[in-house]
């Protein structure tokens, strides 16, 4: 195995590149030398590490130890000395719960991937109209700086939580319409209080993300996406979901109302039973563990909450589980609407 | 049947109406009322909309209202309650008579009754609160969560009750404690009580082994543990106890005072006592149901009465709520029967 014995930039710069060209290096190389970077430079993983039975030398990706979600809260998850921070995204948190925090050195990686994984997910590119907090008014949300990692950022349209009605009015060619799923329910309860109705030019389409944790809603996909049919003349099957979350670096997205998730070649999902991480079956249920090589300066292995299907190389997402905690990027959004 | 109604005698019940009512035979001929004389007439019919959580509240529901002879409507999860059909098979045929049960809420049972019973979330309640007309007596029962509190305990005497209390209906009931604060009377005393708990969740568990849980519980439990015990690994503020290979239950130590927002079944903190309890409740004072004490003595009921709890009892029997028990803090045949006055 290559050893790099200083945290010098060499990982940032090699799945930066990897990124950018993703035919030039295998997943299964590069996850057991980052795990081993992690393991030499993370001392909060280090002894997690230790404690699963790991060691810095890992011959299959599936035996690095997935930290869980919830360790980003207590945990300082950095491989780099903290001086050398740039950015931290938070997760939206509870009361009394605190919040998670994802830190980086360089947010080159981060926004390579975003935008090589949106374009392999065949999403649009542009232009865009977001319904999503402007990054200047939610600096450590990773879901707005991801989505200006998109769009410019006049193509925000809902600056201080008022949706641009009339910048959504005025569109004259298609439009890729990003926001969260409850900014999008916000954006028809409006159209709807103001008897407007609008057909998009054709070609237009949508992602939404974020879902409906702790907010007393839930909407099947299929009849958000049906509202967005009849509001916005938007087709079902032009509408994206994306799965992602602040504690990884890259996101998964699927198509259409029944669609399946796929990441990027440079991260993973795994459908695994809760007690022994052992991935399921075909057609079977477990949570989802990722992969995220994009994760260079924190962890590899992210133990999400969301249980999901095993479906091929994809997987079916059914969420959270019901009794966890009330959190998301949405929710925080739809706060921010409500204000 | 008895095991989570308790044995249970006609005298009991007798008591429970003398209790509430003043006396035994005020539903059935005028008693004194000062200077004039007073009957409890009970509603013709009271629907009772139950959760599926525990069938304690579904029972103890339908039994005040055969004790008071009213026609019950009986509005049950999907699913039902097989306690609750058990129940009835094994009722006279004219009592049975008096219940009419069914998994779906029909208008014309609101219609019908004249009180309105409900447990369920808050949301729930609040949506059926609404459904109700004004003039229906409406009593609702929402979300609520239970706690301990021990105070003096050197021989660690509560361990094996605490251990009940939170394993029996794997913490699914308001009785259910999620957290017990453990007053440190000397340095690790609270650390040492989790660990002691956690024998007695083990003992209980091979007694009482759980049902097989559903993937998703199986999910909250699993992440709950590998959340703790990554901060154990680093953390000497954190202790993890966990035992069984189905999850079978789970003790953490945790000195953040925070009163947890959920804990799945059969898990369970222990925390120091902090100074100020009330602000480690936070909004969950608000929901607080029983607190279980230990010792349990009238002094410290009143030092802890301000956290809003509306029963304060002995540290394993928190699930063991007697006929009388104030559910909510509402007396549950006074609040249902209408005085009739008659002066001569």
């Amino acid at each position: 195995m290559q050893v790099v014995a200083a945290n010098n930039g060499y990982w940032e710069k090699r799945v930066a590149a990897w990124v950018s060209r993703p035919h030039t290096e295998r997943f299964s190389d590069i996850l057991p030398q980052l795990h081993a970077f992690h393991f030499r430079n993370n001392p909060s993983y280090h002894p997690f590490a230790k404690s699963n039975c790991v060691a810095e030398d890992v011959a299959d990706w599936r035996s690095i130890p997935c930290v869980p979600q919830d360790a980003f809260k207590h945990a300082d998850l950095r491989s780099f000395p903290e001086k050398e921070t740039i950015k931290t995204f938070h997760t939206s948190g509870t009361t009394g719960e605190g919040f998670g925090r994802h830190h980086f050195r360089t947010l080159e990686v981060y926004e390579a991937a975003v935008r090589e994984g949106w374009k392999l997910a065949g999403l649009s590119g542009g232009p865009f109209l977001v319904i999503a907090p402007h990054p200047d008014e939610a600096p450590h949300s990773s879901l707005s700086h991801m989505l200006a990692t998109i769009a410019a950022r006049e193509d925000f349209i809902a600056r201080g939580g008022r949706i641009d009605l009339a910048r959504l009015q005025a569109t004259a060619q298609a439009v890729c319409l990003v926001g969260t799923a409850l900014g999008f329910l916000r954006l028809f309860e409006e159209m709807q209080a103001h008897g407007m109705r609008c057909r998009l030019p054709a070609g237009s389409t949508a992602l939404e993300t974020g879902g409906y944790k702790g907010s007393g809603r839930d909407i099947a996909r299929a009849d958000l996406y049906a509202m967005f049919a009849d509001h916005l003349g938007i087709e079902p099957d032009n509408i994206f979901n994306e799965y992602g979350m602040t504690e990884l670096s890259s996101q998964f997205y699927a198509r259409g109302p029944r669609g399946l998730h796929r990441g990027p070649p440079w991260a993973q999902a795994v459908v695994a039973d809760p007690v022994t991480l052992r991935e399921v079956d075909e057609g079977g249920t477990g949570i989802l563990l990722v992969y995220d090589a994009a994760n260079v300066g924190s962890v590899v292995g992210i133990r999400t909450r969301d249980l999901a299907v095993r479906r091929g190389d994809a997987f079916e997402l059914l969420g959270r589980d019901p009794a966890a905690l009330p959190r998301g990027c949405s929710r925080s959004a739809d706060e921010w609407l409500t204000r | 049947m008895s095991d989570f109604l308790g044995r249970t005698t006609a005298e009991d019940l007798l008591q429970w109406v003398e209790a509430e009512l003043g006396e035994r035979e005020t539903l059935d001929r005028w008693i004194a009322h000062g200077a004039a004389r007073t009957k409890a007439v009970p509603p013709e019919n009271i629907l009772h909309v139950v959760s599926g959580n525990t069938p304690h509240a579904a029972l103890q529901s339908l039994i005040g209202g055969l004790l008071l002879g009213s026609g019950n409507l009986l509005k049950l999860p999907r699913g039902g309650i097989p306690e609750v059909d058990d129940f009835i098979s094994r009722l006279p045929a004219d009592l049975a008579a008096k219940i009419t049960i069914g998994e779906e809420l029909r208008d014309e049972w609101i219609a019908r009754a004249a009180a309105v019973v409900v447990y369920g979330s808050d949301e729930t309640v609040a949506a059926l609160r609404a459904k109700v007309p004004f003039g229906k007596l409406f009593i609702g029962h929402g979300h609520k969560a239970s706690a301990g509190i021990v105070w003096e305990d050197e021989g660690f005497a509560s361990c094996a009750g605490a251990a009940r209390d939170a394993s029996r209906f794997d913490q699914q009931g308001c009785l259910s404690p999620r957290a017990f604060y453990v007053r440190e009377a000397r340095p690790g005393f609270a650390r040492a009580y989790a660990e002691t708990l956690a024998a007695g969740m083990e003992t209980f568990s091979r007694a009482h082994p759980r049902k097989p849980l559903e993937i998703a519980e199986k999910a909250e439990i699993a992440d709950l543990r590998a959340a703790y015990t990554f901060r154990a690994t680093g953390d000497l503020r954190v202790a993890i106890w966990a035992g069984g290979p189905e999850l079978d239950w789970t003790v953490v130590y945790e000195e953040d005072p925070w009163f947890p927002s959920a804990t799945p079944s059969r898990v369970v903190f222990v925390k120091p006592l902090p100074a100020d309890l009330a602000a480690a409740l936070g909004p969950h004072s608000a929901h607080l149901g029983a607190i279980g004490l230990w010792p349990c003595t009238e002094e410290l009921a009143d030092r802890f009465s301000a956290l809003g709890a509306s029963r304060f009892c002995p540290i394993g029997r928190m699930q063991d709520p007697p006929w009388i028990w104030h559910n909510g803090g509402v007396a549950r045949l006074a609040s249902l029967v209408k005085w009739v006055d008659f002066e001569a």
